[in-house]
């Protein structure tokens, strides 16, 4: 679909002026090329494709593209390499979609101070990669990694299986120079901290490229730990995994990450890769710990020691690093072995306070009884990150819709819960009509006031996060009414 | 000022007669020049509602108030007419160890909040100067943080959600209470730091943290700042997990409890002791490359609170007549230099003391001079020197004659526009500390 309704002559014009931007080369506008950008990695939810694809190679071509859209009113988005799950780097409604994979260099590594600068399209893994020899890493780690773009990270406030102990990106990010979507260029944040001054930088990370477009980014890098120690905990039920993960926390040990499979994931894993996990098991806990070798050797021992208190039928520790890799892959693999048993899968992403893991599992398992779908489990544990995969098959009438339905179901759970309905994937197109369900029209009119004075022409990104039915940019008109000085829900 | 009697019925009439002070009591209050025309009490979070609902009706000026402790920070208010005292909402609202997360209102006082959350055997890693008062809102309004962040982070990465009164009187939140969420903008961030110039803070959801089941603390002292600067850019970059490392000169040293006269880096590690024993081990083979001599510090806790408080409360008092403490960022790199540079620039002028929390490039200090110009002098000049290394300067705290001659934010950043526009968006009639933040927000 090519929704946009862009007069012929516009999109000529745009495709001539960007051409003399960035370059023929850096110019895509043939439909079935076009094709390759109508959507994310949500594929069946959510497709439109743009009118036209610019590539830029500088921060000045992508301000000169940003205010060539806005004197043409036409809207624009960014996008990194286009590993999102919700539908965020898909148009709306067509547009000029800004692609910044060109953008990929290593500016600048710091290593006293353990900073690093890079563009916008620069890919996660090659920051670690790059930065190994000096004894750092880049902590946010994504299941994209090997793809995702830093840039995109930020954008989506991206986590990661290591983040329980490290954090998300916003906690890695120092500054960003971010082109608005007015076309002016300015560096929020930087690499000195605590500048006076609102957190204009804490706002941009996670907000899905709808207040500007950033196009180099300033992390900070940790140096890496004397020791990392991987543990394979399996147990009968998912019940008894997720009160040891509370049992864990509860010692005051904070693993790297906690990663739990499900018995649905464990035979799609075993069907596909082999990781050695017992069939019979109920739920497989992935624990790492990293730090100080005296350090994680004493925690080691309080894990073991809590897994075998709720009921821990067999406990792995990796020797070596290949064992280490054995233990992780299946869960590496896990997203992709679900092809094993399912068609076509639907991954959602939601969040419930760690105690609830057990209650919200449960309903998950009636959830998809009551729909006829299977549902799979994957998640970060320790966060209580919950990355359920409800199972269909497309080419079954009906199936597609009541897929969403479930998911939709398990979003209301996680939110009477305490939770969230997004712990990294974003809203994105998918859900933001969940939104209002976690949010009152006043906390949403805080938020749409934010985006009008970043965007008050509505032009950048438009479509994503705040609900269809709410026109962008104008939140104020609601808020200044007495009806919304109502206390929101807690 | 006497108050019109209206506005006092009107205030009596939402927080009650005991929840309004006037008179002698505004002295505390005063701010610069001015003194409101009264202080209110309110008891929850509708009455704060029904007080900003009244001051944005009538055109009110309203500073948001905890402590009072860090009010020195920022420009008077341009206009000022109520004080909000918010220390009557101060109970923990949820607290929940197995999530390692808390809720609570913004007036109770981070003592108050770390005893409770004893039961947990969990505490919230912030420790900003004058922590012994300094209420929660006070310390998220101002972003404050401490030696701690070394380790922990800042305010910004531990609080998930918020709850916030505007200046209509509206009520929202951002964020959650669970420790990852991408739902909508991460609002919260807006607040933190924001001196209350957006909304009213009423509560936070915050991460809490496993107390560790010891810590221990040295003093490395070396004949040279750089030496022990170096020495601290090694121990940040190696497998060593630290909790604290201070870097101090000579004077801040000793009026923070090191043994040396000269230059010194201060370290603390927290973990299980068997994990401590390993890392002193080659935190003092580390010490030994750069010709440093380690001392184990036996005041530990009350050295921390020293170091925090460090330049509000410890610095030598005696000497030159007029004071003033500021606060500077750095690369982490360039620490040493900064210091260094600091110490040049003022010494013609001022005595001097200084130290930085190395992992993030903060240095705070203070100045002694005899004249509010020397003062002046050293402060223009420290900006100077630390802008040349890319770094900016604060002032915290000085004497009016001061704030006359130095601009206490410095030039202002980019992005201030932006930050001017969402300042119109949030309180579009100026009634929230008016004046005070940067770019006259």
């Amino acid at each position: 679909m090519n929704g946009s309704g862009l007069a012929p002559e516009t999109r000529t014009h745009l495709i001539r002026s960007c051409e003399r931007i960035v370059g023929p080369e850096g110019v895509i506008s043939a439909p079935d090329e076009l094709r390759v950008y109508e959507c994310d990695a949500l594929t069946f939810y959510h497709r439109v494709m743009p009118d036209l694809v610019v590539l830029p190679t500088s921060t000045q071509q992508v301000a000169d593209v940003v205010r060539l859209c806005r004197e043409a009113g036409v809207p624009f988005l960014p996008r990194g390499a286009g590993t999102g799950l919700s539908g965020g780097a898909t148009p709306d409604a067509g547009g000029v979609m800004i692609v910044l994979t060109r953008m990929n260099r290593i500016l600048d590594i710091d290593v006293p101070s353990r900073l690093a600068t890079v563009e916008a399209g620069f890919i996660n893994l090659w920051l670690t990669n790059a930065v190994k020899r000096h004894g750092l890493f880049y902590a946010p780690d994504p299941a994209s990694q090997q793809a995702c773009s830093i840039g995109g990270n930020v954008a989506e406030n991206a986590g990661g299986p290591h983040c329980l102990k490290y954090g998300v990106t916003t906690n890695h990010v120092l500054g960003a120079t971010v082109v608005l979507p007015d076309g002016e260029v300015r560096q929020l944040g930087g690499k000195i901290q605590d500048r006076p001054g609102y957190d204009l930088l804490g706002v941009f990370v996670g907000s899905e490229g709808t207040l500007g477009i950033c196009t180099e980014v300033t992390v900070r890098l940790l140096p890496q730990p004397e020791a990392v120690k991987t543990l394979l905990a399996v147990f009968r039920t998912i019940e008894e995994a997720s009160n040891a993960v509370s049992g864990i926390i509860a010692r005051g040990i904070i693993p790297v990450a906690m990663e739990m499979l499900d018995r649905e994931i464990i035979k799609a894993v075993e069907a596909n890769v082999k990781a050695g996990y017992p069939l019979d098991a109920g739920a497989v806990l992935l624990i790492e710990l990293d730090g100080p070798r005296a350090e994680i050797e004493a925690e080691a021992v309080g894990v073991e020691a809590t897994c075998r208190e709720h009921g821990c039928i067999e406990l792995r520790v990796a020797r070596t690093d290949e064992e280490r890799a054995l233990l992780w892959k299946g869960r590496k693999e896990a997203a992709g072995s679900v092809g094993r048993i399912t068609h076509h899968y639907y991954l959602q992403d939601a969040v419930v306070p760690r105690s609830k893991l057990p209650k919200i599992l449960r309903e998950i398992g009636e959830i998809g009884g009551r729909y006829g779908l299977i549902i799979a489990n994957v998640f970060h544990a320790g966060d209580g990150n919950i990355h359920p995969l409800i199972c269909f098959d497309l080419t079954t009438p009906g199936d597609l819709d009541r897929a969403i339905a479930a998911g939709s179901e398990i979003m209301k759970r996680c939110i009477e819960a305490g939770g969230s309905v997004s712990g990294e994937h974003g809203i994105g197109h998918e859900k933001r009509d969940y939104l209002p369900l976690m949010y009152s029209p006043a906390d949403l009119a805080a938020m749409l006031r934010v985006r009008a004075v970043f965007d008050p022409a509505g032009l950048c990104n438009p479509g994503k996060i705040f609900p269809a039915d709410r026109p962008e940019g104008h939140g104020d008109r609601n808020l200044q009414s007495p009806a919304m000085t109502a206390v929101s829900d807690r | 000022m006497p108050v019109a009697t209206s506005l006092t019925d009107g205030l009596h009439a939402i927080v009650g007669a005991d929840g309004v002070f006037t008179g002698p009591a505004l002295a505390e209050y005063r701010l610069g020049p001015a003194t409101p025309h009264a202080v209110v009490f309110p008891r929850d979070e509708s009455e704060v509602s029904r007080l900003l609902r009244l001051a944005w009706e009538e055109g009110l000026a309203v500073v948001p108030w905890g402590s009072g402790g860090h009010q020195s920070l920022g420009y008077p208010p341009s206009r000022y007419d109520l004080a909000l005292n918010l220390r009557r909402l101060n109970r923990v609202l949820e607290y929940e160890p197995a999530d390692m997360t808390a809720t609570a209102q913004a007036g109770i006082r981070l003592a108050d909040l770390q005893r409770h959350l004893e039961s947990g055997r969990q505490f919230l890693p912030l420790d900003p100067p004058l922590a012994s008062q300094a209420t929660l809102g006070g310390i998220l309004g101002g972003n404050l943080s401490g030696p701690l962040r070394c380790r922990y982070g800042t305010a910004r990465d531990l609080v998930l959600g918020i709850r916030v009164a505007h200046a209509d009187g509206t009520i929202t939140k951002g964020g959650a209470k669970v420790v990852k969420n991408v739902t909508g903008y991460d609002i919260t961030k807006l607040y933190l730091g924001s001196h209350g110039t957006l909304g009213v803070i009423l509560e936070a959801t915050f991460r809490v943290y496993p107390r560790p089941p010891a810590e221990q603390a040295w003093w490395l002292s070396t004949p040279e700042l750089e030496a022990a600067h170096a020495l601290a850019i090694r121990i940040l970059g190696s497998h060593l997990a630290p909790s604290r490392v201070e870097l101090l000169d000579g004077p801040a040293g000793r009026a923070c409890g090191s043994p040396a006269q000269g230059p010194a880096l201060f370290v603390s590690i927290a973990g299980v002791p068997e994990a401590i024993r390993a890392q002193a081990n080659d935190l003092a083979r580390m010490a030994g490359e750069f010709g440093s001599v380690t001392t184990e510090d036996p005041a530990a806790p009350r050295t921390w609170a020293g170091l925090s408080d460090f330049p509000w409360l410890n610095a030598e008092r005696n000497g030159k007549g007029h004071g003033a403490i500021w606060r500077g960022g750095v690369l982490p790199s360039d620490c040493a230099r900064g210091m260094r540079a600091i110490h040049e620039a003022s010494s013609e002028w001022a005595d001097t003391a200084m130290a930085a929390s190395v992992a993030h490039g903060i240095v705070r200090g203070t100045f002694r001079a005899e004249t509010p110009e020397a003062l002046a002098r050293s402060l223009a000049a420290s900006r100077e020197v630390l802008a040349a290394l890319g770094g900016f300067l604060v002032v915290l705290d000085a004497p009016a004659p001061v704030r006359a001659q130095v601009d206490v934010w410095g030039p202002p950043l980019d992005g201030v526009g932006v930050m001017q526009r969402l300042k119109a968006a949030f309180d579009a009639k100026g009634i929230l500390n008016p004046g005070r933040f940067v770019g006259g927000i």
